[in-house]
């Protein structure tokens, strides 16, 4: 199930790339543009999260909070240009659980959502990764084929959770670097070769070869 | 006031009761008057007018230093008729007159200059957040179309981020006691918050990164210290190497954490190392790379101040690479109330 998060946010041009970035990362999401009843439409669309700016036509981030509040605790992150610690401050006593100032990083707002939505609602199950037979387990660090299992370092983890994520697709390197650094895992582009090198003999041990195809000049696929 | 100058003032008074005394003298001497009697009423005439004389100095003086020492004790001396009482001589009426009026126009003077700065202050303050807006919806569309030239752009967009963040600080330095938000924050978050904001000018300039013993907790405020390593990572990456990389160092000292970024770059030659955190220092380092201006570490050093936190600088010479130590206090106090 898709997680919905609705977008409060007064400058179009943040909206609709904000909005296109949340659907690219996999979750549905949705943008107010009528400021004059925003606490009606989070009812009626029922969001598990909601972006909300302070600074908005009408009625305040904060107003909005506080009313939301009344009636629901699902996770709010504030995401607001101006940074002073009053409004930290007051985000935080009317509920609010993030405060992400502008110009903000997207893998930390992602981060932030991803986890503010894992502690809210709590899937149960860790997460599991399935492609042509073979199963990556992010938690305990596994992949398996056949019943047999092989251990992942922290980078090769990473590194397969984007290619299994992006299975299918071709993968740049120049994006799963990208992708390592925003799981704070500063690897270079040799690295990156030699980690590749690693799980695919790690595959090999466990019967998966020629799993991970090299496109030449373009990356890899799964 | 000057004895000399007083006596100088008071030549015409000496000079016509001495003109009085010789008048008199030959008057007496007309009259039939004994030479003894004459200088008997000289004597007392020179008596009585010096006496006078040297009272109303030594009256005047007493006055005079009071009013200095009064204006020396004074921080606006321009309000000095504030507090001074009304004088009651005709002359000093005139006098007490036009510093009334000196005071006047220079309280309209000061008052126009500090709204018309707090006003600018306001503006610089208000166009810094609005910045902040257009930099974001860019930032966005860069990352949702990633290519080669959106990663160059991102990372051009991470330099004018820090440099908005410089002007932020430097408008509001005059009151940064108010914007605090000091609470326990893990450093390793604020470490990868800094090199994420730094993300795609690292990556473009193939910066080995490494992060080793951040785990401990510090009490701060983490956007000032995110943005005095934004400022140290970003001359990291100005006065880079060939092959740079880019150290951060966390550890336990005492009753201080400190973290040490620590990189291969230039370096510092000894004779400028101390003079780096000054306001505008470049350096010969400043002269060989060219947009230098001399303003990130000098805003560091006072924000350390500010926060509480040490902040040192080493160089084993040009060629070496540099080191900043940041020391933040783990304060017994928090821990004790926090049992």
């Amino acid at each position: 199930m898709k997680r919905k998060i609705l977008i409060v946010e007064d400058d179009c041009t943040i909206r609709t790339q904000l909005k296109n970035l949340l659907t690219g990362n996999g979750y549905e999401a949705e943008a107010v543009t009528d400021f004059t009843d925003t606490v009606r439409i989070v009812k009626e669309y029922a969001p598990h999260l909601v972006l909300l700016d302070i600074k908005l036509p009408g009625n305040s981030g904060f107003e909005i909070c506080s009313q939301i509040r009344i009636f629901s605790d699902m996770p709010i992150i504030f995401v607001t240009g101006s940074n002073t610690d009053m409004d930290e401050l007051c985000s935080i006593m009317l509920g609010g659980d993030a405060f992400i100032t502008k110009p903000y990083n997207t893998a930390i707002l992602l981060a932030k959502i991803a986890s503010l939505l894992k502690r809210a609602y709590a899937s149960g199950q860790g997460e599991v990764f399935t492609w042509k037979g073979a199963v990556l387990h992010l938690e305990s660090s596994l992949i398996e084929n056949e019943g047999q299992k092989a251990e992942l370092t922290k980078n090769e983890v990473k590194i397969l959770y984007y290619l299994f994520k992006n299975a299918g697709k071709i993968c740049s390197r120049n994006d799963i670097v990208d992708f390592l650094w925003d799981n704070q895992l500063y690897v270079d582009d040799n690295a990156l070769s030699v980690n590749v090198a690693r799980i695919r003999e790690k595959l090999a041990g466990i019967g998966l070869t020629d799993f991970i195809k090299t496109k030449h000049r373009q990356g890899y696929t799964l | 006031m000057s004895g000399r100058q007083y006596l100088k003032n008071q030549l015409p008074v000496l000079l016509i009761n001495l003109f009085g005394m010789l008048g008199l003298a030959l008057f007496l001497m007309a009259c039939g008057n004994s030479i003894q009697s004459i200088l008997l009423i000289l004597w007392v005439w020179l008596l009585v007018f010096i006496l006078y004389k040297g009272t109303v100095y030594f009256k005047r003086k007493k006055h005079l230093n009071r009013l200095l020492s009064m204006a020396e004790g004074l921080k606006e001396r321009y309000l000095l008729p504030e507090i001074m009482e009304e004088p009651e001589r005709a002359e000093e009426q005139v006098y007490y007159q036009l510093l009334k009026m000196a005071e006047k126009s220079m309280l309209e003077k000061t008052g126009g200059i500090e709204r018309e700065k707090k006003e600018y202050q306001e503006y610089i303050e208000q166009w810094l957040h609005e910045i902040k807006t257009p930099i974001t919806a860019m930032k966005l569309l860069c990352e949702n179309n990633r290519c080669e030239l959106t990663r160059d752009m991102l990372a051009e967009l991470e330099n004018i981020s820090r440099f908005t963040w410089q002007a932020l600080y430097y408008a509001r330095s005059g009151q940064t006691e108010k914007d605090y938000f000091i609470r326990e924050i893990r450093l390793e978050e604020i470490v990868h918050g800094a090199i994420a904001d730094n993300k795609y000018l690292l990556r473009r300039n193939q910066v080995a990164v490494t992060v080793e013993g951040t785990k401990e907790s510090v009490y701060t405020d983490e956007k000032w210290v995110r943005f005095i390593l934004n400022q140290i990572i970003g001359n990291a990456v100005k006065y880079r190497s060939g092959q740079p990389a880019l150290r951060f160092f966390a550890a336990r000292k005492d009753n201080r954490v400190l973290l040490s970024v620590k990189d291969n770059g230039m370096g510092i030659s000894q004779s400028d190392l101390p003079r780096i955190f000054d306001k505008g220092f470049t350096g010969q380092n400043g002269r060989a790379v060219s947009n230098s201006t001399g303003i990130g570490l000098y805003l560091c050093r006072r924000l350390c101040d500010r926060l509480g936190i040490g902040l040192w600088a080493g160089s084993e010479g040009e060629g070496t690479g540099m080191e900043l130590m940041l020391s933040f206090p783990v304060n017994d106090f928090v821990t004790g109330v926090q049992g």
